[in-house]
This record gives structure tokens, C-alpha cells and sequence, in this order.
């Protein structure tokens, strides 16, 4: 019954895989600053991993996060879209060939959208989360049809 | 009491805060270090700015068909730092003011900028080398002469010949 609502506001849960607080800094001012302000998009954070929709990854999953990561992701129901915040989950940036690394992001799960940056602006962070809820849109339709 | 409600009154008459980006147009300041851009005519393929890129996402190899040499750009491993602009001798590499990083996940290996320069002709023994850039000349010679346009057009084996018949 809410299912045709419900594509228009998808809720965003955010995983730090031992980043360097770079981008999460970034994310917390599009969520938290009115100047950016992600809400404007329809979505809202979540503290929960069940809730979640749009999964923001910042990171380059280190050996310690390896574990939580995998655990958080069995946790986030389908359809979602992954969003990797940042060079770390996307390739492993500057700590890439580090033997504390276990990424990068798509080792370990589909990511959907590479937002690049060290750190990410908020406005490229909106441009992916824009981009994000397209992609779940039309997740959510094939969800439907299946 | 008094200067809550001033505050108050104030940002009601103000226009909203909010950046309208995506919507609208953004600010971007002047010195903002986003994607890499390159200027091929200005590159002397030296691979300074592969050596001083902390992610290596930039790579100079001799192309394979040895017609030049070959420049191409990774953004998904830049961090942005302004090295390579900083280090390049002729400020074929900088750092532009575009932001719009985020890509889909099928173009993630897509090199951003896939260019590069091609050799020349030593005018003597038609060797093939790297060609000389106005830039470069203009630092390291007060005044560009013919005898300096002749030099440069020379490959570096042709020029010791020259010089040392001369002396
Ligand atoms: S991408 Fe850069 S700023 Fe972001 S978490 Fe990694 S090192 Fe930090
Ligand atoms: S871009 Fe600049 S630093 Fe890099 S190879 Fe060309 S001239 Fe050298
Ligand atoms: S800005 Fe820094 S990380 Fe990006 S290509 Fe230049 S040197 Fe490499």
C-alpha cells in the first residue's frame, strides 16, 4: 500500500570502514547544514541498518571494519543501492597496497555509484546521492515486477 | 529576550541559506582543486607527475607503438592534492575547477583523460624524439634565436655532434 510513496523518500544509512573521518565530515555537513541540506531530496538518515535504502560506504575497509562491514551489509535488505564516499572504498586511495587494506568496496559487495574525492564535496556527494535514487527507483520497480 | 527576536526577524527577511545545487547553480571558489585536466601541446612527457602523485593516478609510458608517449588519468584514485600541477614544469597538468565526481559503477575503469604526445623528427638523422615546448624554451633561453631553433630541432646525439664539431 505505501510502496508508491515509499520510492519517493528512501532513508540513508552511513558505514565508516575506518576512514579518516574526511568524508564522513563531508556527509555529516550535507546532512546537518542547511546550506546543503540532502533532505531537499527526499531522504532522510536512518540509524538502522534494516531501514536502510541508500548505504553510504566511506573507508577503505580496513582488516578491523573487514568483519562489521560484511555483518552491516547481511543486515541491509534488498533493493538497495551502494554508494562509495570518497577514493579509500573506490580503489583504496592513498592507502591502496597497504597491508591493513581489505578493500576496496566491490570485493565485497555490488556498489552502484563511485562518488571520487579525498574528501568529497558536498555538492558531489549530492550529485551521487541524486544519482542513487534513480538507480533505486528503478530497482525498486524490477523489485515489483519480479 | 531582544536579540533573539532581532536574529529571528532577520533571518526571516533573509533569503534561505540553502545552496540550490542540484537544482541550480553552485559557488565554486577560485583556487578549488577538482578534476585533473591536461594540455597535451604543453606536455613534454618528463613523468614528474606520475613520480610525485601519492595515488598513482597518473600514468606516462612510451605508447606501444612507439609513436609517442601516452598520458592517461585515473580519477578514481586522485586525491586531489595538486601535486602534479604543482611539480609540472610547463603547467600541462592542473588542477581545474570541476567537482562532478560522481560516476556510475560501470565506468569505474574508464581512464579520465586518455592523451598523450607524439614524437618528431631530429631535422638531421630523422630519429625520432621528443619535441621541444615554446614554455620550456622560453625559461631556459633570454632570447630564442635561429641557432637555438636549430639546436632544438636536433635530437640529442646530433646535437653533441654539432657541438663538438664546433669547438
Ligand atoms: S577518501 Fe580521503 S578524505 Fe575520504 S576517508 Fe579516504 S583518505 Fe579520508
Ligand atoms: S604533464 Fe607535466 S609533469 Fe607530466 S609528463 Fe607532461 S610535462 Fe611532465
Ligand atoms: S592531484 Fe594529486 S593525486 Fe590527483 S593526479 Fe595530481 S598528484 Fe595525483
Amino acid at each position: 500500500m505505501f510502496s508508491k510513496y515509499a520510492t519517493k523518500s528512501p532513508w540513508l544509512y552511513r558505514i565508516n570502514t575506518g576512514s579518516c573521518n574526511g568524508c564522513d565530515v563531508e556527509l555529516a555537513t550535507t546532512a546537518l547544514i542547511p546550506r546543503f541540506d540532502v533532505e531537499r531530496l527526499g531522504c532522510k538518515y536512518t540509524g538502522s541498518p534494516k531501514h536502510a535504502d541508500i548505504v553510504l560506504v566511506t573507508g577503505p575497509v580496513t582488516v578491523r571494519s573487514e568483519n562489521y562491514l560484511i555483518r552491516m551489509l547481511n543486515e541491509i535488505p534488498d533493493p538497495r543501492v551502494i554508494v562509495a564516499i570518497g577514493i579509500c572504498p573506490i580503489s583504496g586511495g592513498i592507502y591502496r597496497d597497504s597491508y591493513s587494506i581489505r578493500g576496496p568496496l566491490d570485493k565485497h559487495v555490488e556498489v552502484d555509484v563511485n562518488v571520487s574525492g579525498c574528501p568529497v564535496r558536498p555538492q558531489s556527494i549530492l550529485d551521487g546521492v541524486a544519482q542513487a535514487i534513480g538507480i533505486w527507483k528503478d530497482k525498486i520497480k524490477q523489485f515489483h515486477e519480479a | 529576550m531582544a536579540g533573539f527576536f532581532k536574529i529571528a526577524i532577520r533571518n526571516f527577511l533573509n533569503s534561505p541559506t540553502t545552496d540550490p545545487y542540484p537544482f541550480g547553480e553552485t559557488f565554486t571558489p577560485e583556487n578549488y582543486r577538482g578534476i585533473i585536466d591536461y594540455t597535451p601541446e604543453l606536455c613534454i612527457g618528463c613523468n614528474t607527475c606520475e613520480y610525485v602523485c601519492p595515488s598513482g593516478a597518473i600514468r606516462v609510458r612510451e605508447k606501444e607503438d612507439g609513436s609517442g608517449i601516452s598520458f592517461s588519468f585515473w580519477l578514481n584514485t586522485c586525491s586531489h592534492c595538486g601535486n602534479c600541477g604543482y611539480y609540472c614544469p610547463t603547467d600541462a597538468v592542473f588542477n581545474s575547477n570541476d567537482f562532478h565526481t560522481a560516476r556510475h559503477q560501470s565506468e569505474k575503469f574508464i581512464p579520465t583523460i586518455d592523451d598523450g604526445i607524439s614524437y618528431v623528427q631530429c631535422s638531421n638523422c630523422k630519429q625520432k624524439m621528443k619535441r621541444p615546448v615554446e614554455a620550456l624554451l622560453a625559461r631556459a633561453y633570454e632570447e630564442i634565436t635561429e641557432e637555438v631553433r636549430h639546436q632544438t630541432s636536433l635530437c640529442p646525439e646530433c646535437r653533441r655532434m654539432k657541438r663538438f664539431e664546433r669547438m
